[in-house]
């Protein structure tokens, strides 16, 4: 299991993966906005989206768990 | 054999078998069984390692036959007392090299070794050449210096921080290494490791966990993954000691020999240097960088196009990865590349973000290697998180460094640059020497986005209706967005040139010749007072 965690604190603009599906390296999650950006939130593991923790519109801090990655 | 009647006084045979057969024992390094563990690791051994890095046949060797002479090791014979020592050539340059040896007592420093050292050191301060460390060291040789002996050791550090900005220094990380020779990389300017066999830490394992109880492996506490991508000691992970020692060669071929001389121009049809006209076109650019100002884009595509050959050495890049540092040429000239990275954290600022590029400045600055800056940043990113991580120190730091860089400073802005952002990005105001800007380019105190909350802030609230409110200031940031407009900034004559993006490196490469040989004179004084 990989876990991955918003990198800055933020508003969750678009969840662009769905529970259940295959990612590989480098595949969106969902895209942040934050200091008026967008910015893309990647899974440096490739494996089963097998959590989401977030959904539009929600605040995270910086290390928050966004997704688990199954990997096996 | 000539005789003069009174015996053979011509002997010279026994003589010089005895000095062949003493190179040969120091050439044979701690022995073969040492040398195979040595191997067995994976790593090369310190004679390969120096063939490796030097032109063949330059090696001048500095004391081959010392050995520890310290009546407490007894008859124990340490060959060059585990630090090889000489001076020989890199691409035709000379360098200034200190190899520690591990088969021998695992490379710890004594005190021959370390006298050795320091007459190295000596000489590439004298000579200004570049000194490049091969560290593979367990760090101090306790056995000799764990009494008062040791009050007056610690010279080497400070000779180190005397060459910083004099002559480069490259300390190549091939072993594990605590303690001393973990502070001799801190104090250098490069600093590549080797992946899975070096490390550096303050303190060994063995007394990390006497010390403070914690049992951690080498590569979990200093390993080449800890310190390039989380501490950001380190520079550059490397796979192995080829490739590390290549990367320590193609390093110092962007240096001078010192801080009074260009770096080298690397003439056009060079050997490995295809000709690359510096007014080629870049239209693949149109295709990498979204107009659409929220959008992120890998900024590293950008450098590529735009440098000679798409050849850059990037530095320190798995650490603080919302800026891009690395060394390139341009028109065969050295530059250094400071740009944003809208892919990591929307090209935001941080605490390590400064402190990169700070550095990263001072080192192009202190070499007269001309610094180019791509700007893409939203600004410094704000919040409470942040400033408990001291932002504004570090903020600080990219300031003041920015601010003394007397190098030709090109900046081109690509899109948006706010706020302090922009200035720590080398804008006009900090001595730019040419900054142009693309049609998409946004230079404010902050966005629209962002402004439009200040200053129609009593205007919006004033709103009951939610989706209204939001309609509105929509409309209001668009406004304020037709004030901030390349040509608004042009109009002022605050951009030299708003520039088509495909000819990036054409202006790039004017900017630096017209600044080429700029002088900048400032007050006299020993040294500021460095926000770090």
């Amino acid at each position: 299991m990989a876990e991955v965690r918003a990198e800055i604190t933020a508003n969750v603009w678009q969840v662009t993966a769905e529970l259940g599906q295959l990612v590989g390296e480098g595949d969106e999650i969902c895209i942040l906005e934050s200091m008026k950006m967008e910015i893309p939130v990647v899974t440096e593991t490739p494996g089963v989206l097998a959590e989401l923790h977030v959904a539009p519109g929600d605040v995270v801090q910086e290390g928050d768990l966004i997704a688990v990655i199954d990997e096996s | 054999m000539t005789s003069t009647g009174g015996g053979d006084v011509h002997d010279w045979g026994p003589l010089v078998g005895d000095l062949a057969e003493r190179r040969e024992r120091a050439l044979a390094m701690g022995g073969p069984d040492r040398v195979e563990r040595q191997r067995s690791l994976g790593k090369l051994t310190v004679r390969e390692r120096l063939d490796l890095l030097l032109d063949p046949g330059t090696w001048v060797e500095y004391g081959l036959l010392a050995d520890h002479m310290d009546p407490g090791l007894g008859d124990r014979y340490l060959a060059a007392d585990g630090a090889i020592t000489g001076i020989g050539a890199i691409d035709g340059r000379p360098v200034a090299v200190a190899a520690y040896d591990f088969t021998v007592m695992a490379g710890s420093m004594g005190r021959v070794g370390e006298d050795k050292i320091a007459r190295l050191r000596a000489h590439a301060l004298s000579q200004r050449i570049p000194m490049v460390w091969l560290l593979d060291s367990a760090g101090a040789r306790i056995q000799a210096t764990s009494g008062s002996g040791f009050a007056g050791a610690g010279a080497l550090f400070r000779e180190q921080v005397a060459m910083s900005g004099v002559v480069p220094m490259v300390a190549a990380m091939l072993g594990h290494c605590a303690a001393g020779t973990a502070y001799i990389p801190a104090l250098a300017d490069f600093v590549p490791m080797v992946k899975g066999t070096s490390s550096m830490a303050l303190g060994g394992r063995h007394l990390v966990k006497a010390a403070v109880g914690e049992d951690v492996t080498e590569e979990e506490m200093g390993g080449s993954a800890v310190h390039t991508t989380i501490s950001g000691v380190a520079d550059l992970e490397v796979a192995d000691d080829r490739e590390c020692l290549a990367t320590v060669r193609r390093y110092l071929s962007f240096f001078p020999a010192h801080n009074r001389e260009r770096p080298p121009v690397r003439e056009a049809g060079a050997a490995g240097a295809p000709a690359d006209p510096v007014d080629r076109r870049c239209e693949e650019l149109y295709g990498i960088v979204p107009t659409a100002p929220r959008r992120a884009y890998d900024m590293r595509k950008v450098v590529t196009a735009v440098v000679d050959g798409g050849d850059v050495l990037w530095i320190k890049p798995g650490w603080a990865k919302n800026i891009l540092t690395g060394l390139a040429r341009v028109g065969g000239e050295p530059v250094g590349v400071v740009a944003n990275q809208p892919m990591v954290l929307g090209g935001a600022l941080d605490v390590n973000a400064a402190d990169k590029a700070a550095r990263f400045v001072w080192l192009c600055d202190a070499f007269n290697i001309p610094l180019v800056f791509l700007h893409d940043v939203p600004g410094f990113i704000v919040g409470s998180a942040v400033e408990k991580q001291g932002i504004i120190r570090h903020g600080a730091k990219m300031l003041f460094a920015v601010s003394e860089a007397t190098v030709p400073k090109v900046s081109v802005v690509l899109r948006k640059s706010y706020g302090a952002g922009y200035f720590v990005m080398n804008g006009m105001a900090y001595e730019a020497d040419y900054i142009v800007g693309w049609p998409t380019a946004e230079i404010a105190v902050m966005g629209p986005d962002g402004a439009v909350n200040i200053i129609h802030r009593k205007t919006l609230e004033a709103i009951p209706d939610e989706a209204e409110r939001a309609q509105r200031r929509l409309e209001l940031a668009e406004e304020i967005r037709a004030h901030i407009d390349p040509y608004v900034a042009a109009g002022h004559a605050q951009l030299d040139a708003v520039i088509d993006p495909a000819d990036t490196r054409r202006a790039i490469a004017e900017g630096l010749r017209v600044a080429r040989d700029k002088r900048v004179e400032r007050p006299w004084r020993k040294h500021g007072v460095l926000p770090v």
